[in-house]
This record gives structure tokens, sequence and C-alpha cells, in this order.
């Protein structure tokens, strides 16, 4: 009958010839397809026939793509075909692609890691032959050592970018971010022989530039390195990951414990001042990093941040910083000298410390331009300050203070500061407990986060202090008493002081802080008695807060003669006195938020108030604030 | 012969606006866009993306963005980790360097595509690879400032973060 009579079926395309390759003329139709063929760089189209095997399929390839069929990987569909499989089989039909993938023959088992650490080169350049080298440095290879300072070198490098460095970090990424990789290489014993090695661990660390800021920043942690049983132990902890598992573990468990336990004060302690020193050094190192991380990891930051809260918050100098510190002196050491405060898991281990030195230890951390900064920072971002102060450690810690008065009597006066000045100490002792319940008032946790109002406490303070200097007539109207008392005032909002320019860091240290404030407090204090030496100038405007001369607060002579002074203030620079209607637009929003809704009597009590929004609501509700 | 391992392949969808683009847009361009999407590729227990660096890799959920907005399973692959990597690297040297990346026409989401069809034949959804020409037809445009900068900053984002976060993690590994 007609002539397709042979084969029963579609029509075929060219029979044979047409196609390069395929054995065609098989008895069953061969089908000829086009079938594409596409691999990371090229792509090329194959005719064959239908019912061609992969086997004869890649033999067509690899004629075309010049290798050897062995080398060569088909996919499709997610699948990988094999030799003995056919191109139906897969549903592979005329016009589908599939995909190819050329392996290199001199790829070793499973890439070891070639101590070329140049290897750099990689990408673009060879084609072929060598794309496939490398894993994209994912983990599969031990490049670890590459993260031990570079030493082993970077196997091959693959993909992505001609950076090197970038690889290198990617794979240093890779690498931590892989717990069986970390293990792998901590039990690698050629890392292990190098890690018992404290000096040359030191110099690895030392010849890391980010190691060296930090060192820079934090001379500590040089001395840390510096000493050999710190260096043993941490390296113990590092070469034994279970261990550090173990520590951060109980780390973990511990603070987790001890905001729910509002008692185990001492605990808390020492673990707060555990998580300051990893933290700030976190912190110093995230910002001499890259702004995203501040932003990225608020956590850390914010944690980085509680130091400064302390400062912050009442003017002694860290009271609680350098007894806390003692207790973990040397663990918060070791925790330094691990890192980002991962390490702080150590800090359940060791309980030492010697008093004096850990808190001289802390102080001059602080005191760094990096925690300067990083405080400033912090004080900005009012969010952070509000976290930190709700953490409910926080808060149990302050009230463990104010509950025993002796123990927050104690860490004050071992404050730096106080000791060089007995005469301050004798003055902080009445003062502690008001203080402490001052802390505690809720005012004085939202004052504390208002950044203006640190600002402006902080100004007033400087004011003050220049007053000190150039009216020293006006000083010895404060009876000591008062620079005390002023201290254990309210750390309320300063409402009526204008900014009167930027302040600087709100609460650098407190080491010196709080005496400071109104200067003279002390006999012939120098003024803004920067008490023992320490930062002039910012520093004692850091205490500001607790000074404060908020309205609010305990003694009554003081309190007038506080605002006597600030109104002073206020009255020398009308021109910078904003509006108080915009000044007080937070806390008039929220009194309306609360139902009040006679703006006007609201500012005025908020003026009279000076912008401390329990009082005014007391005013409004026609009884005097205390 | 025994069958062969099934590896699991997902699509980790990222919107880079947070929602912001869901709300905007509107206004901004005149049409309703979703989101602003930034994909990468999740299989064999690793997340792969294509930025301005190039191709990089993170542990899954691994990058600043976070966990991903949502997942899209892809479907599954035989193909081994070894060919993957192998395959990723020529990609890394031909299709996808660091510079290829444009933010209109061979993004993240140009490399996910790419990667999901090798993987599995399939491609991703088509709202994610339609979203450059949607943003480009439109008139204002205005969403071109905002949102592609953001795409953009997400990109650069992921990478300075993660960079920042291997020198931060250099150093902890060598003082850890």
């Amino acid at each position: 009958m007609a002539e397709n009579g042979e084969s029963s079926g579609p029509p075929r395309p060219s029979r044979g010839p047409a196609s390069a390759q395929g054995p065609a003329s098989a008895p069953a139709e061969p089908k000829i397809i086009k079938v594409t063929v596409k691999t990371p760089k090229e792509k090329e189209e194959f005719a064959v026939p239908e019912n061609s095997s992969v086997q004869q399929f890649k033999e067509a390839i690899s004629k075309r793509f010049k290798s050897q069929t062995d080398q060569l990987v088909l996919i499709f569909a997610g699948k990988i075909l094999k030799d003995q499989d056919t191109l139906i089989q897969h549903g592979i039909h005329d016009g589908l692609t599939v995909h190819l993938v050329i392996k290199s023959q001199n790829r070793p088992q499973g890439q070891s890691t070639q101590p070329s650490n140049a290897a750099g080169t990689n990408t673009t350049s060879p084609s072929t032959p060598r794309n496939n080298s490398t894993p994209l440095s994912t983990n599969s290879n031990p490049f670890g050592l590459g993260s031990l300072g570079g030493l082993a070198g970077l196997s091959s490098l693959g993909l992505s970018s001609t950076n090197f460095s970038e690889l290198q970090n990617q794979m240093q990424q890779q690498l931590l971010s892989s717990p069986e990789m970390m293990i792998q290489i901590m039990e690698n014993p050629f890392v292990q022989s190098m890690l018992s090695n404290p000096d040359l661990m030191r110099q690895l660390i030392m010849a890391n530039p980010q190691m060296q800021q930090l060192i820079q920043r934090n001379p500590e942690i040089s001395h840390l390195l510096n000493n050999p049983d710190i260096m043993r132990q941490t390296l113990e902890i590092a070469r034994n990951p279970a261990m550090m598992q173990e520590m951060m573990r109980n780390q973990d468990l511990a603070l987790s414990n001890l905001e729910s336990i509002p008692g185990g004060y001492n605990a808390l302690r020492r673990m707060y001042t555990d998580i300051q020193e990893p933290m700030l050094n976190a912190a110093q190192e995230q910002f001499g990093g890259n702004p995203f991380a501040s932003v990225g990891s608020s956590s850390s930051s914010g944690e980085g941040t509680q130091p400064s809260r302390t400062e912050n918050r009442d003017p002694l100098p860290n009271p609680w910083a350098p007894p806390p510190a003692t207790q973990s002196s040397a663990t918060t050491s070791t925790t330094s000298s691990s890192g980002s405060g991962s390490g702080s898991g150590s800090s359940s281990t060791s309980a030492t410390g010697n008093t004096v030195a850990a808190a001289n230890y802390v102080a001059s951390i602080f005191s760094t331009p990096g925690m300067q900064s990083l405080l400033q920072q912090i004080t900005e971002n009012p969010q952070l300050i509000q976290n930190m102060l709700s953490a409910p450690y926080m808060r149990s810690m302050m009230q463990s203070l104010s509950q025993n008065p002796d123990l927050a009597a104690q860490m004050m006066l071992n404050s730096p500061v106080f000791t060089a000045n007995p005469q301050l100490q004798e003055q902080m002792r009445p003062q502690l407990p008001a203080f402490l319940q001052q802390m505690q008032n809720p005012d004085t946790l939202s004052a504390m986060s208002n950044p203006r109002a640190m600002q402006a406490l902080m100004q007033i303070q400087q004011g003050l202090q220049t007053l000190a200097t150039e009216a020293p007539g006006l000083i010895p109207s404060f009876a000591p008493g008062v620079g005390v008392g002023v201290l254990g005032t309210a750390i309320g909002p300063v409402g009526p002081v204008t900014p009167i320019g930027p302040i600087g860091p709100i609460v650098p240290f407190t080491p010196i802080g709080p005496i400071g404030p109104i200067g003279p407090t002390g006999p012939a204090g120098p003024p803004g008695s920067t008490g023992s030496g320490g930062p002039p100038g910012p520093t004692i405007s850091s205490s500001a807060p607790s000074e404060t001369t908020s309205p609010i607060s305990e003694s009554g002579p003081n309190q007038q003669f506080i605002q006597q002074m600030v109104q002073a203030l206020a009255g020398a620079n009308p021109p910078q006195l904003p509006n108080p209607e915009v000044r007080f637009q937070q806390q008039l929003e929220q009194l309306n938020a609360m139902g009040f809704l006679n703006r006007e009597a609201n500012l005025q009590a908020l003026i009279a108030t000076g912008g401390d929004i329990n009082a005014a609501i007391e005013r409004l509700l026609g009884s005097q604030p205390s | 012969m025994e069958p062969p391992n099934l590896y699991p392949v997902k699509l980790y969808v990222y919107d880079l606006s947070k929602g912001l683009a869901r709300r905007l847009s509107p206004i901004m361009l005149g049409k309703q866009l979703e989101g602003i999407w930034h994909t990468s590729i999740v299989v064999h227990k690793d997340e792969f993306f294509f930025g301005s660096g190039g191709i990089s890799s993170c542990p899954p959920g691994g990058t600043l963005l976070g966990p991903p907005d949502s997942v899209v399973d892809v479907g599954s692959t035989e193909v081994t980790e070894e060919i993957f990597l192998e395959y990723l690297s020529s990609l890394g040297e031909s299709l996808f360097r660091g510079e290829a990346y444009n933010l209109f026409e061979h993004n993240c989401n140009t490399f996910s595509n790419e990667v999901a069809q090798f993987l599995t034949g399939r491609k991703i959804p088509s709202y994610i690879t339609d979203l450059p020409s949607e943003v480009l037809s439109t008139t204002g445009g205005g969403l071109d400032g905002v949102g592609l900068k953001q795409k953009m900053a997400g990109e650069d984002m992921n990478l300075g973060v993660r960079n920042l976060r291997e020198r931060m993690s250099t150093v902890s590994s060598i003082t850890a």
C-alpha cells in the first residue's frame, strides 16, 4: 500500500545520514531526535536515534566535547543517566535538554588540601579539565587548617570569585559552620599538636590583623595571650570541641536559670560580667568590622552595651562591674581570649578572681575608645538600651542590690574611683539605698532609654562642672551632702534642660562618672571631681544621669537647689530651648494614649515635672509628685 | 543496580522588602508586586546563591536574611554533591561569574532557575523569574529606586554580611 509500509509509525525525519552519529537504521524506527546537551559553559545540539543508549550518546558527546566518556555525567530531570540506560527510558524526546557535567580526571579522591597557600588561581582561567577541580568551597574537604591563619593553605577554589581572600573567607565560613568539619579539623593530629603549642598559637593569633586590631583596642588581650596558663586553658578548650560545647551549654543553661531565679544574684553578677567582657570584645570587633554587624546582630551589640548600661544608670561607676568581675577574672580573661562571646561558656568553670585586679581590668576595658564609640552608638539606639534594661536579670540584679545595701555599698566602694577618695565613699554610703531605689524606678529606666534625656543630663553635668570652675562661689552652697544627695536623686528625665550641644558618649565609663557630677561634691574636689583621675570632661558628664537634677529627688533642699540650677541653665539657653511641645512630643503621645486628652494640661504637667511621665500623671491627677 | 539516592532540592525564597513591596508597590509602580524576591537553592544541606561576588554557599538559612520567607519544593535529584559542586564550579567560571551579575537580567533568581533545572529538570515558580520584567514594564518604575536598591542591597548585604561573619569567625576560630 502506501510507501510508508515499511515502518509503521510517524514519518521519520532524515534517516541515518543527516545525523552525525547514531548507528541509525536500527530495526525499530530509529527516529532521530535532536537533543540539546548543555554544559555550564556551552550548549550543543545532537541528533541521535531515539532508541540509542546513553553509552552511545556519550560517545557522540565525547567526540564533540573532546573528553572521555567516563568523564561525562549526563543529567536529565534530576536523574543521572547511566550508560546502560536508553534515552527513551528517561523520557528524553526531541527538543529536550540534557545537562552535562564533565569531570576532570586529575581530581584525587575527595580533594585533599593542597598545601599551596596561594592556590587562589582557580576560577575563570582553565576551562574544562580544570573546571571541576574543587568543590564549591563547601564542606567535604578539610580545608580546616586554612582557618588557622591560612596555615595549611587552601586547596583550590573552584568557583565564583577570583578574589582569593573572599574564597578563603567562604571556606572558612563553611568550615566553621559545619560541625563535622570542625571536628575533623580538631582531631587532625597536626592541628592538635599545633594547638598545644602555646607559643605557636600566640604567634598565629598575633599575626592575624583582626586580632591585632582587637589587641590594640584591648591591651588586656595581649596580656592574656602572654599568660601561658590562660593560653593553655584556652587551647585546651579550643582543642576539645566537646568541651567547648559543653561549656557553652552550661553557660546557656546557667543564664536561663538565672533569669528565672531572681535570687541568684551572685551567679548573676558573675555571669553578667562574664558576658560583658566577651561581648565587649565582640562588639568592638564588630565596630571595627562592618556597620552591618551592629545592625544585624543587635543582640550582641546589645549585650555589649551592658557595661555601658551599668554606667549609665547609676552614678556609681561600674559599681557592679568590678566586684563581679572579680569572681571570674580568670574566666573572663579566658572568655575574652576565646573571642566573641562564645567563650563565655568558660565562665561557669573558673571562679577565682582578685577583685581589684578584675575591677581595674574591666574598667580599663571600658575606657578604651572602642568602648566609647560602642557606647555612643548604643545610646543612640534607644531600643537597645530599652532591651537591655528590660533584661530580666538586669532587673533582678538591681533588685537584689537594692535589697542588700551593704553589698551595693561594697561594690561601689570597690570601684577604682572611690578607692582614691575615701571621703566620697563615706558620702556615697548613705545614699546607696535611696540610689538603688531610684534604679528600680521604671521612670529611671525609661529615662535611661531616652537618649535625649541622657544627653540632657550629661549637659547638666557638664554645665555644673563648668559652673564649678567658673563660679566657685556658687559651689560652696552645695553642701557636700548635696552633691551626694543629688546623686541619690531620681534619675528622671531632665526636661527643662536644653541640649546645649552634643554631649558625646553618654556613659563612657562609670568608673569616674558618678561622683563627678556636681563636681564640688567633695570638699574642694576639683570641679567635676573626676575623682581618681580618669578621663575628664565627658566622663563626668556621663554620670550626669545620676545627678540628674531631676525635680524628683529625694532630699528636699537638694532638690530645690538643683531645680534652681536647672532653671538657670535652662534660662541661660533660651534660644536653644526647643519648643516644649516638641520636646515632650513623645511623652505627650504617651499621655494621650493613657487617656489624658487635655493637651494643654499635659504639657504643663510635663514641663513642671521635666518630662517625667509618671510625675506628670500624678500631677494631672491632682497629687503632687513626691 | 541499586536505586540511586535521591536528594531533595528546595528553593528558599526571601522577600527582600520584608513586606514593603506588597504595601507600596501599588502606589509606586501602579501594579501589585508581592515582594522583591531573592532565592537560593538548597540541596545537600547547603544553600547556594548567586550575587555580585559570584556563587556562594552557606548553611541553609545562614544568610543575614535569616530563615526564608517561603520554601518551595523543587523536587529531587540524583545528582551527587560531588557532581553538583563540579557543576557549580564550571558555572561559576562561565555563566555565573561575580561580574556577570545584573540586577535584572542575570541575578540570583536566574541562577536558582538554572540550577533547579539542572538538578531536577524543573524551573522555579514564574512569579519569581518574572519579577524584573514586571518591574521594568511599569512606567514610573518608582519602585526601581526603592525595591531594586533593596534587592541589590540585599544581595550585597548578603555578601557583605557573609564576609563579615567570616571575618569574625576567623577571629573566633583563631582565638578559640
